[in-house]
């Protein structure tokens, strides 16, 4: 907002300087901390006007038409007063706007509002899950009547319980119709599956998609609606708002960080315990603003699913068995000591920067410096150098400005930056999407314009979708300037670029090669170090990027697996789960350590299975695909003898002779920023640093914005790339892998990502069990009719070190020559990088029920 | 049946989705030819009419749902609707639509357990002049002196005849009205 003309408005008496063309509404909160009550309004999305709870009394400075001075009466401006009053939430701020919002006429149109409001409302607040922080309710006790002079008989009795989908009820008696979820659904996200269905009196909600209410973004409408209407089947009848105690949190799934708050109570069904009732939005605006999805939302079970790990487990013998942490440290540390150095590390996203650190002293103690990085992303190093400027919010992306996504399905991996890239689109960025199968972000990409209910106008859309040859990501970029020098040159003149890259179809080299791709052209165009330009990746799990910067890397995991140590210590990662192939060079490890929130693969190998706790259990930051390092703070009760994993490590370096265990992550972080220079020295109280946000959602008015939460809990600090410091990167070559090949009369198995699959954190969550796809490999039609195979036919899909059964997908979107498989879902795991792989047909679709 | 692939609604659907410069405008003809294909617009229609207009089938159904002529119950053979708004509302209208119900024994909205006829009363039909006034499946009856009970158990017993004699009873009547008009 920062370089718009200012104007001067009046509000009750006072002036104000704001800026042109602001909501009033709006204007009148930041500026001028009045609080225009409204219902249908939501300063994220355009105005419409329905339920007139914003009205108020508008007038004009009356300036002489000749002069163009201010006409005086009684020594004051005149006012043109308009006759009848009128919505604040369609006004826009001009120079010389005069509103009221206090006298009697304001008073008595409100008090109008909501009684009508209220001639058919069940009043039933003492068992509605939004009674406590209910907009109607509290504009009800601000400006309602305290006796109804409805008759309670001609109330309209509809239905209270219908389920839109899955995840989210709908109570048709307490809606308002104020349209906020439908216009979330439409101008927000993109899919418009929700619409009004009748009128009058009797109009309600619906959904006709199928599976109900589809999309990935459904719960935050309940926190938008601003009466009970919508509940999620998570949260609903579970608790009252004031009964729960508000944690702040990173949801632990995807690179994008969003801010959660953890409403938490002490629960019986969790042996009173403090117990995750439900996860909200925290307001960050330059992360995820006041949104959160579906996953981030329902799918926080495992933090106390009894399937975890709950107490340290040895190995005597062919069985594990538990044991105490008394004995289990000890124990470790004799075998850590005899290795003679010979350990090494491999480490997921999931763990956190001073679980990492811990790990990273405790080998430097022992003589090594064997950091491997679990994940299926490599060149993150270039995110150091090249990565988005400091001060970065897609947020801010519009005109002028592009945006690549390369070699991922975003939606299904980070659906924040899904969202948020397809709003940049909105605001006129320049779209582009490659990848070497159809996606719903490439659908979007290659609309030249969207039409969204609530406005008459048509946005035209800039964009571009493009196919490339299936695992060929690297290639395609590097050679873009020369292949379709159009889009090349829109991408690298454009005000603005981020390159957003993921890693499907690729291996570690494809990957890094991919990722040099974007550095240079980044480059090419100026596009480092400054804000809104540089480099993202769909890094997996929340801390992708600490893993980086920690010194965690592919390389070294590469030689880990070529030259396996003795002693391997697998921190939040299943390699065997993951990888088909891992259990030929495991079997070379002496003694296997695996620290961990379940018994997984790698568990059944293990000599010692250490319980880990989750994010929700204790204190710890985690960087986000944007550099930033963000704090999360212990909400939940632990579960059994878990413990934090940087405090298992400590005590352990404790019984090593390495010092004195810390006592707090705080405490490590100290540690850490203290050594490391990229992190800067920021401390934890660095990253409990909140201000101001606009618009200001989630203060103690609930109406304005919705049940988000206001950030209490820390902004997180970004992290400056070595660009954003002056040195200036220079582009690298490319070194381009030799695109894998299938064996003969074998299809190429690219590995997919699902945002709902069957992996140890999802399956605990028993709401989202239907909309987990049944596990499939999706083939082209020539191929599947050379194989024999139907659409729906039930295939064995054969593939160095194991085999799945799954179910065929068949249809042109799919490229010939290639077999999708997406990881996670079948019973038996799937590899993770591009392989060789035989389809062979096992049953008709017939058979399959 | 289904509308798409049809061949007795192929051209429609063709020419209205030529019509204008965006499929969705074509929505609402669509809705009427799938309402004329299954009796009433039912969740088959609204997908059919979604996939034609490359919409949602939610804001298909909402459209369905706001506008009255679209049904979305099984409808009878035959839709009655009686006008009940104010100028027929003086010439007798709501004892008409009372009295018509009594006679198919049904409630309003109702259909006749034959699948015959399905009444109801409705807001005004533009037809003012010719008060009472009544549709049957969208198309005006009106007869000389204004409908009565008696023609409308005439129109009754035609139908339950067949539709020729129907028609021919419906027109018969029209063509009285037209007369008596062109006399005047
Ligand atoms: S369900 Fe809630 S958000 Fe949706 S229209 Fe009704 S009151 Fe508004
Ligand atoms: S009309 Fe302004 S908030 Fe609803
Ligand atoms: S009032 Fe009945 S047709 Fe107009």
């Amino acid at each position: 907002m920062a370089e718009t003309k200012l104007v001067t408005i009046t509000i009750d008496g006072k002036a104000y300087q704001v800026p042109a063309g602001s909501n009033l509404v709006d204007a009148a909160k930041w500026h001028a901390d009045n609080d225009i009550p409204v219902f249908c309004y939501h300063p994220k999305m355009a105005p419409v006007g329905m339920c007139r709870m914003c009205v108020v009394e508008l007038g004009m400075v009356e300036k002489d038409r000749a002069t163009g001075e201010v006409i005086m009466e009684n020594g004051q401006p005149k006012v043109r007063w308009m006759p009848k009053l009128q919505t604040a939430c369609t006004q826009v701020a001009t120079d010389g706007m005069v509103v009221r919002t206090d006298t009697d006429k304001v008073k008595a149109g409100r008090e109008s509002v909501i009684e009508f409001l209220l001639t058919s409302h069940p009043l039933d607040c003492p068992i509605c899950d939004k009674g406590g922080e209910c907009p109607l309710q509290n504009l009800t006790m601000a400006h309602g009547n305290g006796v109804s002079r409805m008759n309670f008989a001609d109330k309209l009795k509809l239905d209270k319980h219908v389920p839109l989908g899955d995840l989210i009820y709908l109570d048709e008696e307490r809606c308002i119709q104020c349209a906020r979820c439908i216009r979330f659904q439409d101008e927000i996200v993109g899919d418009d599956v929700l619409a009004f269905h009748e009128r009058g009196r009797r109009l309600q909600i619906i959904t006709k998609s199928d599976p109900g209410f589809d999309t990935y973004f459904s719960g935050n409408t309940t926190d938008i609606c601003p009466v009970g209407a919508l509940t999620t089947a998570d949260f609903r009848f579970g608790a009252r708002p004031w009964e729960l105690t508000d944690v702040p949190s990173i949801c632990p799934h995807d690179a994008a960080g969003t801010n959660i708050s953890l409403s938490t109570r002490l629960d019986r069904d969790f042996g009173g315990r403090a117990m995750i009732k439900r996860v909200m939005p925290r307001q960050n605006e330059a992360v995820n603003e006041i949104w959160i999805s579906d996953r981030t939302r329902f799918v926080h079970h495992f933090t106390r699913s009894d399937d975890r790990l709950q107490s340290p487990m040895v190995r005597r013998g062919e069985r594990l068995s538990p044991t105490v942490w008394n004995e289990a440290i000890p124990a470790l540390a004799e075998v850590l000591k005899a290795a003679n150095g010979d350990v090494a590390v491999l480490a997921g996203g999931g763990a956190s920067n001073e679980d990492l650190w811990e790990l990273r002293q405790l080998l430097k103690g022992l003589g090594s410096e064997r950091l491997g990085a679990w994940t299926t992303h490599s060149g993150a190093e270039l995110l150091l150098e090249v990565g988005v400027g400091k001060g970065s919010n897609l947020g801010t992306l519009g005109k002028g400005d592009a945006i690549l996504v390369v070699a991922s399905d975003l939606e299904e991996e980070v659906p924040m930056w899904y969202l948020r890239v397809k709003q940049a689109q909105d605001r006129g960025a320049f779209l582009a999407v490659a990848n070497h199968r159809p996606t719903r972000l490439a659908e979007i990409a290659s609309q030249t314009e969207r039409k969204v209910a609530s406005q008459t106008e048509r946005k035209p859309l800039v964009g571009k979708s493009v196919l490339y040859e299936a695992g060929k990501a690297a290639h395609w970029l590097n050679d873009l300037a020369n292949s379709d020098p159009e889009l090349y040159n829109t991408l690298k003149d454009a005000q603005n670029l981020v390159i957003i890259a993921g890693a499907e179809g690729l291996d570690w080299d494809g990957g890094r090669a991919l990722m040099q791709a974007a550095a240079n052209l980044l480059i090419a165009g100026g596009h480092v170090g400054k804000p809104n330009n540089g480099l993202m990746a769909t890094l997996p799990e929340a801390n992708g990027m600490g893993l980086q910067y920690l010194g965690y890397t592919t390389q070294n995991a590469l030689d880990i697996i070529k030259n396996p140590p003795s002693v391997l210590i697998t921190a939040q990662c299943d390699p065997l789960g993951d990888d088909p192939t891992a259990g030929s060079w495991m079997s070379k490890v002496n003694t296997l350590i695996t620290l961990t929130l379940f018994p997984d693969d790698t568990t059944q190998r293990a000599a010692f299975a250490l319980p880990v706790q989750s994010f929700a259990e204790r204190d710890g930051t985690f960087i986000n695909g944007e550099r930033r390092v963000q704090r999360f703070y212990t909400a939940q009760g632990p579960m059994g003898d878990a413990l934090p994993l940087w405090e298992i490590i400590a005590r352990l370096r404790e019984r090593l002779g390495q010092g004195r265990a810390k006592v707090s992550a705080a405490a490590v972080m100290l540690e850490l920023s203290n050594h490391l220079p990229s992190f800067n020295g920021i401390r934890y109280k660095d990253l409990a640093q909140v201000e101001r946000q606009y618009p200001d959602v989630g203060g103690k008015d609930l109406y304005y914005g919705g049940t988000a939460y206001q950030n209490k809990g820390g902004l997180g600090v970004q992290l400056p790339t070595t660009a954003d410091n002056g040195s200036a990167p220079t582009t690298g070559t490319v070194n381009l892998p030799e695109v894998k090949q299938a064996k003969k009369g074998e299809l190429l198995l690219i590995p997919t990502v699902r945002l709902y699959n069957r992996s140890h954190i999802m399956r605990p969550s028993a709401l989202i069990a239907n909309r987990v796809a049944k596990p499939f490999a999706a083939l082209n039609n020539a191929d599947a009719k050379k194989l024999g195979i139907k659409h729906g036919d039930r295939v064995e899909v054969r593939f160095n070190g194991g085999q799945a059964t799954v179910t065929a997908q068949v249809s042109d979107s799919t490229p010939q020559g290639v077999v999708f498989v997406p990881r996670y879902l079948a019973d038996t795991p799937t590899p993770m990088v591009i392989t060789s792989a035989s389809v062979v047909k096992v049953s008709d679709a017939v058979a399959v029920q | 049946m289904a509308i798409i692939g049809n061949k007795k609604y192929q051209e429609r659907i063709n020419e209205h989705l030529a019509k204008y410069p965006d499929k969705r405008s074509a929505v609402m003809p669509l809705l009427y030819i799938a309402q004329e294909e299954y009796g009433w617009v039912n969740d088959e229609g609204i997908a059919e009419v979604a996939q034609l207009c490359d919409m949602d089938a939610t804001q298909v159904k909402s459209i369905a749902g706001f506008y009255t002529m679209y049904s979305e119950k099984p409808k009878g053979k035959y839709w009655l609707q009686v006008c009940t708004d104010l100028a027929c509302a003086l010439r007798g209208a709501d004892e008409l639509h009372h009295e018509l119900l009594h006679e198919l024994g049904i409630e309003e909205g109702g259909t006749t357990e034959d699948g015959m006829f399905t009444a109801e009363h409705v807001m005004c039909l533009a037809g003012c002049d010719r008060a009472p006034m009544l549709q049957c499946n969208f198309h005006f009856v009106e007869a000389v002196g204004g409908l009565t009970m008696a023609h409308l158990r005439e129109l009754i017993a035609a139908a339950r005849q067949d539709d020729k004699t129907l028609q021919k009873l419906i027109a018969k009547w029209r063509d009285e009205v037209n007369k008596q008009v062109q006399q005047s």
